[in-house]
């Protein structure tokens, strides 16, 4: 019928839509929390699939990047909640919390991993290093068929999830729960072997097409020699080994840890356990007060320095050690003085230390931790020539050392593996949608919540069991509902209540714009709380 | 009939005349898509009548009465009694402007509470006549500006004050009266379900900016709305039998310069010394509004905040559902 028809009948016979000179498009965005995940999980997915009570199915999301959901909502120093926009309202959601909650009742319910395809591949791949890296490497090969196995000098898998991070942060069982999930799904495993020494690496290279090398970094950087070795001198990575090796140590009375990343806060939070005195001795400055400046703060993750202080760890912070005080070979404390600069002006990790300003801390013991290099001894063979199938990953490959990284590092391996073998191009599932910010929400459709915490378990001395609790259902439940679903549409019926003109039309499914009717007001992009609705110029 | 969505009647449906962005419309299409289209809708000369049917052609899809300006309420009296003695009981509706409320039809509004009809008399309150050029009525809030009533040398814009209709309606002492907004769907909901359970007159008083007449964005007739709440100045209260028995609270105040400095009807105000002086005296009237009422302290769950919240899966609220109507 014409538009301008004038018989009898309903107004729907004129089209109202060539009134408008912009339209309303829905469009799904980026929220900041995945998009500043190191291993990419849609973390705005899988909360809202916990919010509604699909534990499965968001378990399910989640470990479509990361296999290790359990031991990431423990560990992870969660850049995601940095991110999230929520903070601009009240708090930032919680959202290692209900990661590890989900992690947690994957175990408890036995829920098992599946294969994304039945077809079997032939070409062989071998994984160097069964930590993080590996494992999701691993995890992500299996699933699409191809034959894994894992090579690991150790005798348990894990890698520095197991020789560094301590029990009382990450229980064992845990760990060895999700790492049997990601094996069950067909990956070989073979322990206590060293490439160059078990096995050479030409071997490997030639019974496998490709190679993952996820060795780790696992070599301390030493305190240069002051002429007595390594005596009252200990590195972190070594003290934590012997710790979660279950060593119980015997310690002096007194212990400096000389370093602000999270292995020195574990090893602090260790030796404190072991009931000696700890004090940490860092170059930088607490956390805020430099507005989260990187490299001017603590590196340590906030909470875990302050766990640490309310365990009875004395911190230090912007001091250095000038030198090791020893009497004969006796160590009886460390010079420490303040810090003037900690970067040389290449930017380089280089404190230069204030003279005047030194101080005697008495200690029978320095751990230092500070920092840590790959080894690539017995591996020369494979990294020094030119040849194609060798891939690196996590904290081989160099910084951030995370183990969120370590995971995100072994999915971008496996999909480039995966494009070497198959010929396609590798596919990526990047994410190029656009940003959602804090101006794109409308805070008045979000009711104030407070943030739900995992109970901190009071610590006895000695004790190097949990100390935070898990959610449990229905914290996990709320604390997912207080996600703002930045960018996506959570069907909340704004765009189509509001309407002057009846041109949403609500499906099954979401929403559609009829163009017949819409005269492109704009009121839905603006009353839609998540900034899902954007408006775009139509010519006219 | 208009099937397009599953999941309502749409009874003013598509392909209607009103500007972009009109709250009129966006008030109407929820208020009788609450209500259904098993009633009979009285509408009084104005913006919603001009722009719902136009050239023959009608927005409406259920049974509609278009009468004269002044005597709407008197039509719909006629309607329920007809339907009274004919032993039937479809809900009677009248829909009217704030010209057709507030000035032309208040004696007739007036008698049909008095004579005690079972109606509901919903006004879609947009503070001036604006279908005819924007001139003002009773209902112009204080130094508006509109086409009679321009700011000038001598004038600040509308001198007299906004004629508390809500106030004389409740004072004839009738069953159920309240006021509500585009801005708050769950609080309109709320109160359309209770005034559609309730017998006797009732009334029903909805403010619905007018991008044209209030001279905002057509993006913001909802923020409009939500800040006339805020500020104090539009409070949204029900009334029974002359007694204020339900009040939603401000979860917080906003001054009243946030609601004027969106609209355009308001701009003389932020020019000169004058018009200072005038939101001062606005922001005496909302201070005023919010003492009244107890707005702030009201002893209630029920604030704006709980009344904008949005829910995952849709906050329903329609009186079809995909159950009733087959896509």
């Amino acid at each position: 019928m014409n538009r301008l028809a004038i018989e009898p009948g309903s107004t729907v016979a004129y089209h109202t839509g060539d009134w408008r000179n912009q339209r309303p498009a829905y469009r799904d965005k980026w929220p900041p929390c995945g998009q500043t995940c190191p291993a990419e999980e849609d973390v705005q997915a899988w909360l809202a699939l916990a919010s509604d009570r699909q534990w499965e199915a968001a378990w399910r999301t989640l470990t479509e990047r990361n296999p290790l959901p359990a031991v990431m909502g423990r560990v992870c120093y969660h850049p995601c909640e940095r991110a999230c926009n929520r903070a601009h309202l009240d708090t930032a959601v919680n959202i290692h919390g209900v990661e590890r909650h989900l992690g947690d009742l994957a175990l408890q319910q036995g829920w098992r991993h599946r294969p994304l395809t039945d077809q079997q591949q032939t070409q062989q791949v071998a994984v160097v290093g069964a930590g993080p890296a590996g494992l999701s490497c691993a995890f992500q090969l299996a699933r699409r068929g191809f034959p894994v196995t894992i090579f690991d000098a150790q005798s348990t898998p894990g890698g520095t999830l197991s020789s560094g991070i301590p029990e009382y942060r990450l229980p064992k069982s845990v760990m060895q729960g999700e790492i049997n999930a990601i094996l069950a799904l067909g990956i070989q495993l073979k322990l206590n072997t060293r490439i160059g020494a078990d096995i050479s690496a030409d071997t490997l290279r030639e019974e496998f097409v490709a190679v993952f090398l996820a060795v780790g970094a696992l070599q301390p950087r030493t305190y240069p020699d002051d002429g007595y070795g390594d005596h009252s001198v200990m590195s972190g990575v070594d003290f934590l080994r012997r710790i979660n090796d279950g060593e119980r140590l015997s310690l002096p009375g007194q212990i400096a840890v000389i370093g602000g990343g999270n292995t020195a806060i574990d090893a602090a939070r260790c030796a404190r356990r072991l009931g000696a005195e700890v004090t940490v001795v860092c170059s930088q400055d607490p956390h805020g007060s430099h507005g989260g400046h990187p490299g001017a703060e603590i590196p340590a993750s906030l909470d875990e320095v302050n766990q640490a202080e309310a365990e009875g760890v004395r911190l230090r912070y912007r001091m250095g050690v000038q030198r090791l005080v020893r009497s004969g070979a006796h160590l009886s404390g460390v010079e420490i003085a303040r810090v003037d600069q900690i970067h040389d002006r290449h930017g380089r990790f280089n404190p230069v230390l204030f003279e005047g300003t030194e101080e005697f801390l008495p200690a029978s013991l320095v751990v230092f931790a500070i920092g840590q290099e790959v080894d690539w001894r017995g591996l020369e063979p494979l990294v020094q020539t030119e040849t194609s199938g060798i891939f690196v990953g996590g904290d081989a490959a160099g910084k951030p050392r995370f183990a969120a990284t370590a995971v995100g590092s072994g999915y971008q391996a496996a999909m480039s593996i995966i494009a070497l073998l198959t010929g396609v191009p590798p596919h990526y599932e990047h994410h190029d949608k656009a940003e959602v910010t804090f101006r794109d929400i409308k805070p008045q459709y979000y009711p104030r919540q407070a943030r739900r915490e995992g109970a901190l378990m009071a610590a006895s001395p000695g004790e190097f069991s949990e100390r935070v609790a898990g959610l449990g259902n229905e914290a996990a439940h709320e604390e997912a509902g207080r996600c703002l679903n930045c960018g996506i549409c959570f069907q909340c019926d704004n765009c189509w209540h509001f309407c002057p003109d009846a041109a949403v039309i609500k499906q099954g499914q979401g929403y559609r714009i009829d163009d017949d009717y819409c005269k492109g007001c704009g009121i839905c992009a603006e009353e839609c709380p998540s900034g899902h609705i954007d408006m775009e110029r139509v010519a006219g | 009939m208009d099937t397009r969505d599953a999941f309502r009647h749409n009874v003013l449906t598509s392909g209607h005349r009103a500007c972009s962005g009109c709250g009129e419309a966006m008030a109407a299409r929820m208020v009788t898509d609450l209500i259904g289209p098993e009633a009979i809708y009285v509408n009084a000369t104005g913006c919603l009548q001009v722009f719902s049917t136009h050239n023959q052609q009608s927005a409406w899809q259920a049974p509609w009465i278009h009468s004269v300006f002044a005597n709407a309420a008197a039509v719909a009296s006629g309607v329920e009694a007809a339907l009274r003695a004919r032993g039937e009981d479809t809900p009677v509706i009248v829909q009217a402007g704030d010209g057709g409320t507030f000035d032309i039809g208040l004696q007739c509004l007036s008698g049909m509470i008095e004579r005690g009809h079972d109606v509901l008399f919903v006004c879609y309150d947009n503070e001036a006549y604006m279908n005819t050029g924007v001139q003002r009525s009773s209902s112009t809030p204080h130094a508006v500006r509109t086409t009679t009533s321009p700011p000038g040398r001598v004038s600040e814009g509308k001198h007299h004050l906004k004629k508390d209709l809500i106030s004389i309606v409740a004072a004839h002492r009738m069953p159920y009266a309240a006021t509500a907004t585009v801005a708050y769907f769950p609080d309109l909901r709320a109160k359309v379900d209770k005034a559609m359970r309730i017998k006797g007159p009732r009334f029903l008083h909805v403010l619905s900016p007018c991008p044209l007449g209030w001279d905002h964005d057509a993006a913001l007739s909802v923020t409009v709305a939500r800040l006339a709440v805020e500020t104090g100045l539009f409070p949204l209260i029900e009334l029974e039998y002359g007694a204020v028995t339900g009040v939603t609270r401000l979860a917080r105040q906003q001054p009243v310069e946030e609601y004027l400095k969106l609209q355009g009807r308001f701009k003389h105000l932020f020019a000169d010394k004058g018009g200072a002086e005038e939101i001062r005296h606005l922001q005496a009237l909302a201070d005023a509004n919010i003492r009244r009422y107890g707005l702030l302290d009201a002893n209630t769950e029920w604030d704006t905040d709980r009344a904008s919240q949005t829910q995952r899966h849709g906050r329903g609220g329609y009186a079809a559902s995909s159950r009733e109507v087959s896509p």
